[in-house]
């Protein structure tokens, strides 16, 4: 449609972007998006929140959704009308799932989202979304304000559809992440806070069974770490699953890097094996990752550690 | 991200065989970024306006990293600038564009790299002053951490730009520093990395951004070197080039966030340098300019300075040495 003929905007004169004498801003806009910003200019210099005024934003998003300015004049217009928020979320929907890098319409929606205060919905929203893409940043950091927000730490749902998405694809480390988020992410307002035995128990379970899945997949490891680290567990509580993964006496039958990298910390620290630590460590800097050889060779030298006398005689 | 990207692609496309051996075409790169502003014709270039100001800092930086600091006009780059930039100090992305923090940093990264911040005080102009309180202005006085506007979206990526900025205007009094890092510790993971905000997944960009902030605030010591130069060493693949996040695909881009932030902590010697440089180097077109996310995709100005960034921060011959804060 052409604005400059329609008799809805017939009172509007339009503000063309100024080019000044500076060229590096001149301009050369194409037509109908040149328009539509000019009109915009127009209703935001005269504050106008009209439903026009929305009619006009959806036009340049559906032109340009990573412009921030439009969103904002969008966001103040609802509110200052008081719009239906809930049609305001079908039409992100579809917005969200044509544009899967846009930064700009997650702020958005947190912005309706506290206005609305009730996320039914959401999570079939988001199933839709991660069938597209199912690390997307911007959802996820979404999905964690969510649980923040409307304090979802519990709810069936978030495990059930987390549980579904690392089914698909057990290397999803975002998922990974949200798992660990929902265990351990209430400790960020009540730091007191610990999760029930069971729980870290049901979780430990449930990441050794993706390790026998995908020996070599670091996420589960990763998570496995994290665990013990939280709850306060020395690594050697995985010592033993660990050599199962990496029988460094026989080289050849080592099936995941990661594990041995937990053996070459726990042997680090345990008395008696730093030779074994050696060969662990030698395993992974000239067999098993020689790409970070420099740091697998930096960790077999902290395995002697400097003598602290040495640093009295400069005095 | 793409800003004006295209027309060539990295590698060539599939007419040209890349030799073995690959250098930078440094000529080409020049020409690439210098056209970058004359393709107005292009529906693009102006679908990309919101990105303005950032892109004229990217192509600048590649072309002070190419040793061509001329090669785009300097009276008309302040001037631009400075047609950005609102009453209350802050800069949007283009004239007309709302103040936002991100286009502020650009505004003063580029005014920084030219030498010219001075230009902020001249008469009739907000000053430098008034472009320090716009930034402070946005810390979240209860979390220490910064919104990119008056809407109140916070993300570390601000918060490092306040610091950047702030720090370069020499006005970092104006800030709660000691708040500010106590959020970046906030968004610490136990894999060593940080994401965007407490509890989120470890991210390189978001990485660069913390412990950018930290170095900045001259609290490094807070770092878990070992865990997050671990992390930041696992991002690089088979093929050499880098992820940002595990299980993810290599990208140019990440050969600046990656190797940026292990250089601020002294481990860049953790990934296969050599490895990276061939990455790079097969991610370009060598006949129109321009490096692509990875080698058959279509180049564009972000991916352009990042690979440049990358390879000097490998040392690569005839590049100016980029600093990695």
């Amino acid at each position: 449609m052409s604005y400059s003929t329609s008799p809805d905007w017939a009172d509007v004169e339009p503000i063309a972007q100024e080019d000044g004498d500076h060229p590096l801003a001149a301009i050369a806009y194409m037509d109908d998006y040149s328009e539509a910003m000019s009109y915009l200019r127009a209703v935001m210099a005269a504050n106008e929140h009209s439903e026009r005024a929305l009619v006009l934003t959806e036009d340049i998003i559906s032109m340009n959704p990573a412009h921030y300015t439009v969103w904002l004049f969008r966001a103040k217009t609802l509110f200052e009308l008081g719009s239906d928020l809930r049609e305001e979320l079908t039409y992100l929907n579809a917005i969200a799932l044509k544009y899967q890098k846009n930064y700009q319409i997650w702020h958005h929606r947190q912005l309706i989202m506290e206005k609305l205060g009730d996320p039914t919905g959401e999570g079939k929203f988001i199933a839709q979304m991660f069938e597209k893409d199912a690390k997307n940043y911007h959802v996820w950091s979404y999905r964690q304000w969510l649980v923040r927000h409307f304090s979802l730490w519990d709810s069936p749902t978030e495990l059930s559809d987390i549980q579904s998405l690392l089914l698909a694809d057990v290397r999803n480390n975002s998922a990974w992440n949200h798992r660990f988020f929902l265990i351990f992410g209430r400790q960020e307002q009540y730091p007191s806070f610990t999760p029930l035995p069971e729980t870290v128990k049901r979780e430990t379970e449930y990441a050794k069974t993706a390790v026998y899945s995908a020996p070599q997949n670091p996420c589960p490891w990763v998570f496995l770490r994290g665990i013990l680290k939280k709850t306060k567990q020395p690594l050697s509580t995985i010592q033993s699953f660990a050599a199962e993964f990496a029988p460094f006496e026989r080289p050849d039958e080592v099936k995941s890097s990661h594990a041995l990298d937990v053996l070459a910390d726990i042997f680090a620290e345990t008395e008696g094996r730093k030779e074994d630590a050696v060969k662990v460590l030698d395993l992974l800097a000239q067999r098993y990752d020689p790409i970070r050889a420099n740091y697998w060779r930096y960790k077999k030298a902290r395995l002697t550690p400097i003598p602290m006398a040495t640093t009295a005689a400069a005095a | 991200m793409s800003l004006v990207s295209g027309p060539g692609r990295g590698g060539g496309g599939a007419k040209h065989d890349l030799p073995e051996e690959l250098a930078l075409f440094v000529d080409k790169h020049v020409e690439y970024i210098q056209t970058l502003d004359t393709r107005r014709d292009e529906l693009e270039y102006w679908l990309t306006e919101h990105l303005r100001l950032s892109g004229l800092y990217w192509g600048l930086t590649a072309l002070h990293l190419l040793g061509h600091p001329e090669a785009l006009p300097r009276a008309e780059t302040i001037a631009f600038v400075i047609s950005c930039q609102h009453e209350n100090g802050g800069f949007g992305a283009a004239p007309g564009h709302d103040a936002h923090m991100l286009y502020t940093v650009s505004a003063i990264q580029i005014l920084a790299t030219i030498d010219a911040l001075d230009e902020l005080d001249l008469p009739g102009r907000a000053g430098k002053d008034k472009v320090g309180s716009f930034i402070a202005n946005l810390q979240d006085p209860e979390t220490g951490t910064f919104a990119g506007d008056e809407w109140g979206e916070t993300d570390t990526r601000f918060l490092y730009g306040a610091l950047n900025a702030l720090s370069l205007l020499h006005l970092l009094s104006l800030i709660d520093l000691p708040a500010a890092v106590s959020h970046v510790q906030s968004c610490a993971n136990f894999d060593g990395g940080y994401g965007v905000s407490p509890g989120a997944e470890s991210h390189a960009g978001q990485i660069f951004t913390c412990v950018g902030a930290l170095a900045i605030a001259g609290r490094l010591d807070l770092v878990d070197t070992d865990r997050l130069g671990r992390w930041l060493s696992e991002r690089q693949v088979e093929g050499g080039g880098l992820n940002g996040r595990p299980e993810k695909l290599e990208d140019v881009c990440y050969s600046w966030w990656v190797l940026s932030s292990l250089a601020m902590i002294g481990r860049l010697h953790w990934i296969d340098g050599k490895k990276l440089e061939a990455f790079i180097l097969r991610c370009q077109d060598p006949e129109m300019g321009g490096i692509a996310d990875r080698p058959g995709d279509m180049v564009d100005v972000f991916h352009t300075v990042f690979g440049i960034a990358g390879l000097s921060l490998l040392k690569y011959p005839g590049l100016e040495e980029v600093d990695p804060i």
